[in-house]
């Protein structure tokens, strides 16, 4: 049975079992990964899933369920299983299905170049890949996890309301781990790097010698006083903080009440000098995708504007409750999830100037590289962040030696209003990105 | 799940092109998770996970591939493409797969799908009772209520055959404590390898009361101190510590590859000789706990750490190659979708002799770190993270006033040579680990501990 025929059966049998709505959600992704260690082929993986998720009204009241398998057997489970969850669900709100945007953008997110890159490509890549950052130094004495894969796919999204979107994606990615060594010192160094179009764009000299270049700089690291310190977050670091924090932003968890941000719209929330916009329409970004979650068009929405709260990122049903309009923001993390609310492709503007002019202007301080335990050393319902991190001493505007074993300490809330320089280096490695940002003082815990 | 005769037939496809060694993993997973916001039931959703992993080995070379299309034609497809990746000498295989039974360590009372959603939302409820009316502080409350059976079934072309079942429960309570726009959470969520009678018999409202507690205390707590100094570790999360500085830092993933700083160091001094550690996967029910691991291998009480002296490592199949060593009963991964990899099971530092009272009053000056969060660690280099949630000053012997979290960083050999307290009130916590093998739960667990030093990541100079 293939997904179509598995929707129109699924449809048939959950009219009569007295659901007035339906959905489906589809996703289906294949992707080989070729890892090597020491010049051999040390995996090799290849994965293929897809999974199916239901969502539909009965008793005016929204329901979900998922399956991984498509056969009759599933048909039932499902619809019984949403059934049953419905029953139990006490939340008042009316949620309606969608019927479909009047247009959707055209975007490219699909390569047939990409899609169809050989395993030999592959392995010649993660070979070159080691063997660069393997030869580039002989203090590096190790070169671990050096990975690349390719991966495609697609979603699907009908209902029984007219809508049908469909979209399908490539992206292939590589990356690497060094450590390095030099009288008694260890380091590592990890980089990334991907790209939705074509394979050599990934640039596998660049990333190695980036990964080794992170691994050797940091030798001889040692710790700084405790202190507060003007501090730089690369753009790296301040992509990752970014990041962590994006959730302060989302219609929904203002609603549920975890949000700072509540009752701010309109308001300045951060300095003059913060844009911060989310584009879905820019091509070759992990993000970019011309309808969300619920099939409705995304566009770019400006969330910060000179500091000023504009707006807060909504789907269908945080927008109703807030009483504004979807900003097509409604996401599924895999067809495994109700729907949510996330950015597609959200940066911070860029400044003017370069890392280097920005650490210029700084007498003693730190730039920081690196931010560990994000997950752990974060707090978005307060907006405070303790976070071991790694970076470089900064003398009368020059970088003059590596930094480790401290961590920086803040409020996010806090530091958006205490950038004094905003860098002209943004890059996408993510969803969620940010040039480099000095900030006036932040808490340095180390000697 | 799937007939042993298809299960030759795979198993000998991936072996046509020389691999020495093929296993099977098939996963059925049924789960349900509901959620509940402000006492409202806000989300319910059940679902099912299946599908088959195929591993080849040659030597150390790994090939892992995975579908969840079941049809036979499918099946030998996946193997047959699998094993291109592998190119030498088809040995002769002859696959004779031989049924093993286990015996149930960790039975399970109710099973979770014998219990209504009513019942669940009710015990959710109670949970946002107690959490809300602690203190009209407390602004919000969201609790979560998760179960699985995750079946599976794993043979290779050693012959073996064994199916196992997982059941695990767990149940999440957070309170959000607001004073105009501060705002604090506290958190538990309790877990373990059993069915619904675990939170049946769980005291829900102690629970979240102390979810309630710790987010008002933190509320209105000021910032923790900068700077290098003692550190007085609490009972059961608190072994995060140990999972992060050093049960990371043994698993054949990165030992074998001497990538990580506890490489060839079996029968060094690691960790003060106070310090004692084993990962146990055999505990009855306890949340890392499984019959066999992901590779079929039973699972062990592994002691790594016996009075400060390396003893061994958490070992899986390819480890145990690359190694020349058996396994360790440590091959585990999230799903279906992942090549198994070596793991922590129960992780925790044994009891020692003293006191809890006693760690206290002996101390002049320290962090007392009542609950921790997770954390995060660089094998290679052994540095490595984890956030507290709730602390204290401990002041000539007596703990006083409470201090907002911070995150603690040290590095693994230094700082376990830095243990010199531990305490004899061993308990376990729960968490789900992430590393290559995807999230997997895991209890880490030890007796309260104090560390000498360590760098608090506060905002306060002492």
């Amino acid at each position: 049975m293939d997904v179509k025929q598995f929707q129109e059966r699924l449809f048939q049998e959950g009219k009569e079992l007295g659901f007035t709505d339906m959905e489906v959600y589809y996703s289906r992704s294949s992707s080989t990964n070729v890892s090597v260690f020491k010049k051999e082929i040390d995996t090799y993986t290849i994965k293929e899933s897809g999974g199916l998720s239901f969502r539909g009204v009965i008793d005016g009241k929204m329901c979900y369920s998922f399956t991984e398998k498509i056969d009759e057997n599933s048909i039932k489970i499902l619809l019984e299983e949403a059934k049953s969850n419905a029953e139990v669900l006490e939340s008042n709100e009316q949620e309606e299905l969608f019927s479909g945007s009047e247009s959707y953008a055209e975007v490219k997110t699909y390569a047939e170049e990409l899609a169809s890159t050989s395993p030999k490509e592959l392995i010649d890549a993660a070979q070159l890949l080691e063997q660069i950052a393997s030869e580039a130094d002989p203090r590096i004495t190790l070169v671990n996890r050096v990975g690349v894969s390719t991966s495609e796919g697609e979603t699907m999204i009908t209902n029984t309301k007219g809508l049908s979107c469909h979209s399908r994606y490539t992206i292939a990615s590589a990356r690497l781990q060094v450590v390095s060594e030099e009288n008694g010192s260890t380091t590592s160094g990890y980089d990334f790097a991907y790209t939705t179009d074509h394979f050599e764009d990934l640039d596998i000299p660049k990333l190695a010698q980036r990964a080794v270049e992170n691994a050797l700089s940091q030798l001889g690291s040692a710790s700084v006083k405790s202190a507060q310190y003007p501090v730089i977050l690369r753009y790296d670091a301040a992509s990752d903080l970014l990041a962590t924090f994006t959730s302060i932003f989302s219609g929904s968890a203002v609603e549920k009440g975890f949000s700072r941000l509540a009752g701010k719209l309109n308001q300045q929330v951060a300095g003059s000098n913060i844009t911060i916009v989310d584009d879905p329409l820019m091509e070759g970004t992990m993000g970019c995708t011309s309808f969300d979650a619920e099939g409705m068009a995304t566009k770019k929405v400006e969330v910060v504007k000179n500091g000023q709260l504009q707006t807060f990122l909504h789907n269908r049903k945080t927008a109703k409750k807030a009483g504004v309009e979807s900003t097509g923001h409604a996401s599924k993390d895999g067809y495994r999830d109700s729907i949510s609310v996330a950015p597609h492709n959200l940066f911070i503007q860029p400044g003017e100037h370069s890392l280097d002019e920005i650490v210029s202007v700084i007498d003693k301080g730190l730039l920081i590289t690196d931010l560990d335990g994000l997950h752990s050393g974060t707090s978005p319902i307060s907006g405070d962040f303790s976070l071991s991190c790694r970076g470089f001493y900064i003398e009368g505007g020059k970088i003059t030696k590596p930094v480790y074993q401290i961590t920086v300490s803040g409020n996010m809330l806090e530091l958006l209003n205490q950038v004094e320089e905003i860098g002209n280096d943004l890059r996408f490695m993510g969803r969620i990105n940010s040039p480099s940002l000095r900030v006036s003082s932040l808490a340095i815990s180390g000697l | 799940m799937l007939h042993p005769v298809l299960i030759e037939r795979m198993l000998q496809a991936a072996l046509q092109t020389g691999g020495d060694f093929a296993d099977i993993f098939v996963e059925d997973k049924v789960s349900n998770n509901l959620t509940m916001l402000g006492g409202t039931v806000e989300n319910a959703l059940s679902g099912r996970n299946y599908g088959v992993g195929i591993r080849i080995l040659k030597g150390s070379f790994s090939v892992y591939a995975f579908t969840n299309d079941f049809r036979e034609e499918n099946l030998l497809k996946v193997a047959t493409s699998a094993a291109q990746a592998i190119t030498g000498t088809p040995g002769n295989h002859t696959i004779d797969l031989r049924k093993t039974t286990l015996d149930n360590e960790h039975v399970i009372h109710l099973m979770p799908n014998d219990v209504t959603k009513k019942q669940k939302i009710e015990w959710m409820r109670r949970a946002h009772e107690a959490g809300k009316n602690y203190d009209p502080i407390i602004s919000q409350t969201e609790i979560s209520y998760n179960d699985y059976t995750q079946n599976v079934l794993i043979a290779n072309s050693d012959g073996l055959f064994v199916e196992d079942s997982r059941t695990r429960t767990r149940l999440g309570i957070r309170c959000i404590a607001s004073d105009g726009p501060e705002k604090q959470a506290g958190y538990f969520a309790p877990g373990a390898h059993a069915g619904a009678e675990f939170i049946q018999d769980m005291d829900i409202e102690w629970y979240a009361r102390e979810a309630a507690r710790s987010a008002k205390t933190m509320l209105h707590a000021g910032y923790a101190p900068s700077g290098k100094l003692p550190v007085i570790i609490d009972n059961a999360f608190g072994g995060v510590i140990f999972h992060e500085a050093c049960g990371h830092g043994l698993e054949s993933t990165s030992v074998a590859k001497k990538a990580s700083v506890f490489a060839d160091k079996v029968g060094e001094y690691v960790a003060s000789p106070l310090v004692t550690a084993i990962d146990d996967g055999t505990i009855a029910n306890e949340f890392g706990s499984s019959r066999i691991d992901d590779e079929g291998a039973r699972t062990r009480r592994n002691v790594l750490i016996e009075n400060g002296v390396l003893k061994g490592y958490l070992i899986d199949k390819l480890g145990a190659r690359m190694m020349n060593t058996e396994s360790t009963g440590s091959g585990r991964k999230e799903s279906y979708k992942f090549a198994p990899a070596s793991r922590m099971n129960n992780t925790y530092i044994a009891a020692g002799d003293s006191t809890p009272e006693e760690i206290i009053a002996n101390t002049e000056y320290a962090l007392y770190a009542k609950y921790m969060g997770g954390g995060s660690v660089d094998p290679a280099t052994s540095e490595f993270n984890f956030a507290v949630n709730e602390a204290y000053i401990v002041r000539n012997g007596k703990i006083e006033e409470p201090v907002k979290g911070a995150t603690l960083i040290g590095t693994g050999i230094e700082t376990l040579k830095n243990i010199d307290m531990v305490g004899n009130n061993l308990s376990y916590g729960q968490g789900m680990c992430g590393s290559v093998s995807g999230s997997i739960p895991v209890n880490v667990g030890q007796p309260m501990i104090r560390v000498s030093q360590m760098t608090v990541g506060g905002r306060k100079g002492e």
